[in-house]
């Protein structure tokens, strides 16, 4: 393998570069894992559809884009819209029936997510479609030896809002009380007079919505495809499970494996580096099985 | 008590159900039609494997492409070598990528016995570790499913990446066919037909006396309540990890008259898709009936195969939809719809209640 050049040719300022570009990785890997987070930290359902929910946000903000001519900077929230209000059909329709079988949920959901990648490939074909984004964005950032492109900043930028928002809803509203007693404990949250179902059902369609954000964004730094959404599930998959399904735990452990992808990268490559990194977490759940911020081990 | 819960039909019928699939041969002309069959045997295996550890063990598996996969490159380095000699020493591919020697885990590949009996313990001994660490870790259920699937993608990447040595994305094409000495036995035979049919018998009626031994009966209850077996003192990571390196070990077998038939191995043998397709094969079948799950596989398959041609664009559809519905409405798959049915025609009661209680230990949906 190329371990061979291991620091054989070490150059601090492309470790550093790789470090910068690891914070990167990690708001994409943060990004994906959001809206799963939300949907197994409060439910427990888990969502095999979400790497499709994203492909659908890349699709509608294609769709706005180029049917109705809209700003990409528009798109985005247009996408978290949309998606969410797919979410919802999907839970009123489907997922609200499987909320006692939580490996079911897994599998219903994988024919969901065969069922929208076969759709999404009959409405817009097979080829792949580009977001066009404004130039302004398209450009790198030089900051020193630092070099780092700008819509990778953008992105970023619209996760550590996202998150920021996320913590606000959960941490400073009604409904985020509401929220975080039915993840404790679901019949006395009802018997204190909280509508379960309407808060399973509003945080479904909160999860798919920052799928679709999600989406929108990652279909400018890749391109558009029907098959797009399987790469990004298993990522946020592990995101989730390194971080044991709390807001915070899904924050540092994207942080930490996007920040390793990136380092185990520069010393190796991609592809090895995604292995070692998927290894290391087998490892680290033999130690802490529960992820790294469980929701019994702290009081929120 | 009902016709479906008698153990000597089921006994019966799964007699019946081998003798009718090994008389094909005498009916079927068109090789490559008993070729394409016996891939059929193949599937059906891996259906069993899954109803093995997710049906009975409770224990789901979406990785089950990994065994399969390195079981399946295992038999087709074993087979490639078969055609090298000492005039033409490594593959043709590997010159392709500008390799001059041949890697050191080829060599054991060189002796046929040695590379077969490696296709199959590596994979095996991989479930083993990789289940143990994760069971003793107490990973259960979606997580344990999840990690099965990281697994396998990283297994994927890793076996694209290193193109010298696995062909990468072009997988491996063995020119000849899998020779013992001088006998060769030709995919297109109904040897090879039977002896896929015999393997998938062996496989389905040593996991039926599996799920009933005590072992058998464990394991079921710790897909029923992990915690409570825990409490009787029983190990239960221990016997997590054997039903799941059970069911690993026939994935792997699976694998080798993959390659064996078909003559080629990819990267798409790992794909998620294909693990995901084992699933839903036990899933519509009834992952709570080996039988169901191997009907479950030749069903989607050949529906695949037939009807895949009229529905060309929208047999994903077709297939996620159906899925959904079995899940939603028949958690216990087409081989409880026949439990269902079956049950409207309750059996006289023989007033014996010992015989009786066995049956009651008998698995029961709902989790």
């Amino acid at each position: 393998m190329a371990a061979g050049s291991f620091f054989g040719s070490f150059d601090p300022s492309a470790f550093i570069n790789a470090l910068i570009l690891g914070i990167s990785i990690a708001s994409i890997w943060l990004i994906a894992a959001l809206g799963l987070t939300i949907i197994y930290g409060t439910a427990g359902v888990i969502n095999m559809a979400h790497g499709e929910f994203i492909m659908l946000g890349a699709y509608s903000s294609y769709m706005l884009q180029n049917y109705f001519g809209l700003p990409f900077l528009l798109c985005v929230p247009a996408a978290f819209v949309i998606v969410a209000a797919v979410g919802l059909v999907l839970e009123r329709g489907l997922i609200r029936y499987l909320y006692k079988r939580p490996l079911d949920t897994l599998l219903a959901t994988f024919g969901v997510s065969l069922v929208l990648m076969q759709g999404v490939r009959l409405i817009f074909g097979s080829d792949p479609k580009y977001l066009a984004v404004p130039s302004i964005f398209t450009s790198n950032f030089q900051l020193g030896f630092v070099n780092i492109s700008a819509f990778r900043v953008i992105v970023l930028a619209i996760t550590i809002a996202a998150v920021v928002a996320l913590w606000a809803l959960f941490y400073r509203t009604r409904f985020g009380v509401q929220v975080r007693a039915v993840m404790q404990d679901k019949e006395m949250a009802a018997s204190f007079g909280i509508n379960s179902d309407r808060v399973y059902m509003l945080t479904f369609a909160l999860g798919a919505g920052l799928a679709g954000l999600a989406g929108s964004l990652f279909g400018v730094l890749n391109i558009v495809l029907p098959t797009m959404g399987m790469g990004y599930v298993v990522q946020a998959f592990l995101v989730v499970v390194v971080g044991g399904g709390t807001l915070i735990g899904s924050v540092v452990a994207g942080g930490a494996t996007g920040e390793l992808q990136s380092i185990f990268a520069y010393f190796t490559n991609d592809t090895f580096a995604r292995f070692v990194l998927y290894v290391l977490i087998v490892v680290f759940l033999r130690v802490r099985p529960q992820g790294l911020f469980a929701p019994s081990a702290t009081r929120r | 008590m009902n016709i479906y819960h008698n153990a000597t039909a089921q006994w019966l019928a799964y007699g019946v159900f081998f003798v009718l699939l090994a008389v094909v041969p005498m009916f079927v002309d068109d090789s490559f039609l008993l070729n394409q069959f016996a891939t059929y045997g193949v599937f059906g295996l891996l259906a069993l494997s899954i109803s093995l550890c997710w049906g009975f063990g409770g224990i789901l598996n979406l990785g089950q492409g990994i065994p399969f996969g390195l079981g399946a490159y295992g038999m087709a380095m074993t087979m490639q070598m078969q055609s090298q000699d000492a005039s033409n020493p490594i593959p043709p591919f590997m010159l392709n990528n500008s390799l001059d020697h041949l890697p050191w885990f080829w060599e054991p590949f060189r002796h046929t016995a040695l590379g077969i009996i490696l296709a199959l313990v590596v994979p095996t001994l991989f479930c083993a570790i990789f289940g143990g660490l994760m069971f003793r870790a107490r990973v259960s259920g979606p997580f344990f499913a999840i990690m099965t699937l990281a697994m396998l993608s990283a297994w994927y990447t890793l076996i694209l990446d290193v193109q010298p040595y696995t062909n990468g994305a072009n997988g491996i094409t063995p020119p000849g066919a899998l020779k013992f000495g001088d006998y060769a036995i030709d995919p297109y035979s109904p040897v090879a037909y039977w002896s896929v049919l015999a393997l998938l018998a062996v496989a389905t009626v040593g996991g039926r006396l599996m799920t009933r031994s005590r072992f058998g009966l464990v394991v079921q209850a710790v897909r029923g309540d992990a915690e409570r077996v825990r409490f009787l003192g029983y190990n239960v990571a221990g016997y997590e990890t054997t039903i799941y390196t059970i069911a690993g070990f026939i994935a792997a077998v699976a694998g080798c008259c993959w390659v064996a038939l078909t003559q080629y191995v990819s990267p798409a043998q790992l794909d998620t898709t294909f693990s995901l397709s084992m699933v839903i094969w036990a899933g519509i079948g009834g992952r709570l009936s080996l039988i169901g799950a191997i009907i479950g596989a030749f069903l989607i398959q050949g529906a695949q195969s037939y009807l895949g041609d009229t529905f060309l664009n929208t047999w994903l559809l077709v297939l996620g939809g159906f899925f959904i519905l079995v899940v939603r409405f028949l958690p216990k798959g087409l081989a409880g719809l026949l439990e269902t049915i079956l049950g409207r025609f309750p059996l006289p009661q023989r007033g014996n209640s010992n015989g009786n209680s066995a049956q009651r230990l008998y698995p029961q949906p709902g989790e």
